[in-house]
């Protein structure tokens, strides 16, 4: 009987209940696509926050100061100490690796040109295939860090591309005082040797950079005679903004009681990722560029709080719309109630019909909204960051109670107000 | 009387229309509260929404400018900038939009107890909290004279403290002695003089070809700072000495400070009595307070920070090298004022910080493009929900207007009757709407980005219309459907 009067409502007026669960599948689907969305945004604009470039560099220990200090001309003899390249895949082998987004070495050196005049020379690299000892491969260098270079002509260099190590990038300012073109050939003489290098781009940074040349790791290390060696590293990480702990540690990490120590080392804390660094890379110190990481963390923090603010308006919203509905379409069958109570029915098993009726609407209208939310959130995802938003299985739960609850709190209490009425009156179409 | 009759007969009709639609929501309050609150939500989110996603790029463009300056001002080839000059070249940007301008002058100066040399930059701590807000210092920023701020590294490899003393050395640049260097200006006259207690005042003027003062500095720093200290900071007594030469009078001249008459006296008898030379001064050693340890993560930790005066009165020149400037705009309006900053100074010229600039372009376009989106998405599917809630308060209403039809009414008047209450419920749930969303738009700005926001005032407005439309809208199709159905099958209850 009662799963005929359950029947009988869901088939006979399929109208009115489409049209409530159309209404809960809506509110789903914005709970979902929002909630979704919400746990995502802070990774996504993370990722976009890497146009700024790194976040991180790491130096020799020892000899961090002289080049930078000391204005000297051939520095080379001063800068005793370096890191070594071979060391560099081991940032893939820390806690954090996979936050590691991008890194590249430099090398920078002072060259003579044919007509007798130096410029700075950087080695680095380029798209750098590097094996991890993992058994994973990938591809790291300059060319994802430096988002606002313009190439004027020419383009980036390429390590896989065939006679790559002969070429270089020059800025647009040295270009055009030498007035050299994408294709010369130039004549580079370092401290210990000459080779012969093809201008492969030319490009824009708005900088210092503009009046100096980017060439191959390799080549700079043979020019001045510097095998495997490195004097610094930029890195790019994604990192969680500080808080307390995160600022206690980076001034000293000994100084923290064990469970501090253990919660800040697995937190994606930008200082955690360098004291990670510097334990991997021998003889290195590793610094947050405060200008990028401290930037990055508020950032982040305003974009999420933002998002949950909206997520929270957007969640009340459907929330409010659903039990509205519910009740409304509950006192729109007040004489079907009052005719069931006239005819003998006791109120709790009215009640039970009613619900029961409403959920199994609610639960149909939850696994098509669900799925509208999952399109939704793929919608934003794909045309704001061009990347898919990651589905939380947590979400399903929160959805799903959220709908029972509202719906609960829309029905029930619309269902006692219709039991109080006495049958007459209702049925009489009073009221 | 016809007219009379008409008139009265239209003002019963009004009357009675009125009284229908009064009477028709207070009987049925409970489901017109459902339906002005659903209405009322609508407008809440679109409100609230909308004034975000207008808000969102000044107020996530203030955020970005945490990562310091977009645009360098640089003199022009062959050109002195001078703090003077600068702020004049500002005057193309709104000053609402300029969050600092921070001037820089490097300059070299030695530790010769260490044999060591480091670069010193001349700037305004209160602009660079401004415009480099991710400095970090531990101790404080230097607040007065012979003050100054230590990079990380230095003080570590020279093992500095908040409180300790450093003394630094200017070492002015040797000039190579040509035809054309005699020929052009740049010469200077550099001289002491005792002034109060015996103290010496020192004061370095650059003059032109024709002996003539175009700038000078003055460092009294050794005077009481409340009386003869003040010759330093008064622009008006320093800008006396400019286009004059030696020797001058003072009171003819140049008018003493008042309170600082010893010291004024000082300066002038320090410049009659200066020698000419090509180089500024002799070496001048200067013992500095360390107030701060600077913490960046860059270059900046290898550099010594002082005030500009400290920096002119150790270098003895009034000029700086360039200024940082951080202005809250969006791409298109950066490059117009660059290039206006470029036109409109005689001295400055002005470039974008590409690394800056172009990044919070390009992320702040993917960030509004994300709450553009959100906003539409919540917005249709929160008006689709109004809808079917005004729908289903409409639909129970069939029996009404079977009724109503058996009793004769007329198509046109039942639909206007219901679109009436549609559109006055329309006009309250929007007023609601707007005055929550607003308030909710506010709690969110507040708490966010700890500002206020600017209210849009077409926004009121548009919410109204948009809840009228759309309750109107949901109302067209159940109220078709119960007047195309037979009145008695309706009042059968089929």
């Amino acid at each position: 009987m009662l799963f005929r009067m359950i029947r009988g409502v869901l088939f006979h007026q399929r109208g009115k209940m489409l049209l409530i669960a159309f209404t809960i599948a809506l509110g789903a689907s914005l709970a979902t696509a929002m909630l979704n969305v919400m746990w995502d945004v802070g990774d996504k604009v993370n990722k976009e926050l890497k146009n700024y470039g790194a976040n991180i560099t790491v130096k020799p220990k020892d000899s961090s100061l002289l080049s930078d200090i000391y204005d000297v001309g051939g520095e080379e003899e001063l800068n005793t100490a370096y890191l070594r390249e071979d060391e560099l895949g081991k940032l893939k082998t820390i806690f954090w690796a996979f936050n590691i987004v991008d890194f590249t070495p430099f090398l920078d050196a002072r060259v003579t040109l044919p007509d007798n005049s130096t410029v700075k020379i950087n080695g680095t690299w380029f798209g750098h295939h590097l094996d991890l000892p993992t058994g994973e491969s990938l591809d790291a260098g300059i060319t994802g860090m430096r988002s606002w270079w313009d190439i004027v002509d020419g383009k980036w260099l390429d390590e896989k591309e065939e006679g790559a190590e002969r070429e270089v990038m020059a800025g647009t300012l040295l270009a055009q005082s030498m007035g050299w073109q994408v294709g010369d050939t130039v004549l580079l003489s370092g401290s210990h040797g000459t080779r012969e290098v093809t201008i492969a781009g030319i490009f824009d940074a708005g900088g210092d950079e503009d009046e100096q040349l980017y060439a191959p790791l390799d080549l700079v290390q043979e020019l001045t005679d510097r095998e495997n060696k490195v004097s610094s590293i930029e890195v790019s990480a994604l990192t969680t903004p500080d808080n307390e702990l995160a600022r206690r540690a980076a001034r000293n990490p000994a100084a923290l009681s064990s469970r501090d120590y253990e919660t800040w080392y697995c937190t994606a804390y930008v200082s955690a990722i360098c004291y990670q660094i510097q334990e991997v890379i021998t003889g290195s110190v590793a610094s947050a560029v405060r200008q990028v990481a401290e930037s990055e963390g508020n950032i982040l923090d305003k974009t999420q709080l933002l998002m949950v603010l909206i997520t929270i308006l957007s969640l009340i919203g459907s929330a409010l719309g659903i039990s509205n509905l519910v009740t409304a379409s509950i006192m729109e069958r007040s004489q079907e109630i009052g005719l069931l109570k006239a005819i003998g029915a006791r109120d709790y098993s009215i009640t039970g019909v009613v619900m029961a009726q409403i959920l199994i609407t609610a639960l149909a209208g939850f696994a098509v909204g669900y799925i509208m939310g999952f399109g939704f959130a793929q919608l934003i995802g794909h045309s704001v960051f061009g990347s898919a938003i990651e589905m939380k299985a947590r979400v399903v739960p929160i959805v799903a109670g959220l709908i029972a609850l509202v719906t609960l709190a829309g029905s029930l209490p619309a269902i006692r107000m219709v039991l109080r009425l006495r049958p007459a009156e209702v049925l009489h179409g009073g009221r | 009387m016809a007219n009379r009759s008409t008139q009265k007969h239209t003002m019963t009709k009004r009357k009675m229309f009125l009284r229908m639609i009064t009477s028709s929501l207070l009987r049925r309050r409970s489901r017109m509260i459902i339906a002005l609150f659903s209405i009322g939500i609508g407008a809440t989110i679109l409100a609230g929404l909308v004034t975000i996603y207008i808000d969102v790029p000044r107020q996530m463009g203030a955020q970005f400018r945490s990562y310091g300056a977009n645009v360098l001002i640089l003199p022009k080839d062959g050109q002195t900038l001078t703090t003077k000059a600068l702020n004049e070249s500002l005057s193309s940007v709104p000053p609402e939009e300029i969050v600092g301008s921070a001037p820089y002058r490097y300059v070299r100066l030695d530790m010769m107890t260490r044999q060591q040399s480091f670069t010193a930059a001349g700037t305004d701590f209160n602009q660079i909290i401004r415009t480099s807000p991710y400095f970090s210092v531990e101790g404080s920023y230097p607040a007065s004279i012979r003050e100054i701020l230590v990079g990380k590294e230095i003080a570590e490899t020279i093992g500095l403290k908040t409180g300790s003393s450093i003394e630094l050395t200017y070492q002015p640049p040797i000039r190579e002695e040509t035809d054309e260097d005699a020929a052009a200006s740049g010469d200077f006259l550099s001289g002491s003089a005792e002034g109060f207690n015996g103290a010496l005042v020192y004061v370095t003027a650059a003059i032109d070809d024709q002996a003539k003062i175009t700038s000078i500095a003055i460092d009294a720093t050794t005077q009481t700072p409340q009386y003869g200290g003040q010759v330093m900071e008064n622009e008006d007594f320093e800008a006396q000495f400019i286009g004059k030469s030696v020797p001058l009078t003072l009171g003819e001249d140049v008018d003493a400070l008042t309170g600082a008459t010893i010291t004024s006296t000082a300066v002038v008898t320090a410049l009659n009595q200066a020698r000419r030379t090509s180089v500024p001064t002799q070496p001048r050693s200067v013992t500095y307070t360390v107030t701060g340890i600077l913490t960046t993560g860059g270059e900046e930790e290898g550099y010594v920070f002082m005030s500009l005066d400290d920096m002119i009165a150790i270098t003895g020149e009034n000029k700086i090298d360039v200024a940082e400037l951080s202005i809250s705009a969006s791409a298109d309006k950066l490059s117009s004022y660059v290039e206006q900053i470029e036109e409109n100074s005689p001295v400055a010229k002005a470039r974008l910080v590409k690394r800056v600039a172009r990044s919070e372009a390009a992320v702040l376009s993917k960030l509004q493009a994300l709450v553009f989106l959100v906003t539409a998405v919540v917005l249709l599917l929160t008006m689709i929900c109004v809808s079917t809630t005004m729908m289903a308060v409409v639909s129970e209403r069939r029996r009404e207007i079977g009724l109503r039809k058996a009793l004769g009414a007329s198509d046109e008047s039942i639909r206007a009757e219901f679109m009436g209450e549609a559109l006055f419920l329309g006009l309250l749930g929007g007023i609601m709407g707007a005055i929550l969303g607003f308030a909710f738009a506010q709690v969110v700005s507040v708490n966010v980005f700890g500002s206020s926001i600017s209210f849009q005032p077409l926004l009121l407005p548009a919410a109204i219309l948009v809840s009228m439309a759309v309750a109107a809208a949901s109302c067209l199709l159940p109220i078709k459907r119960a007047i195309a159905i037979d009145p008695a099958l309706v009042l059968k209850g089929e």
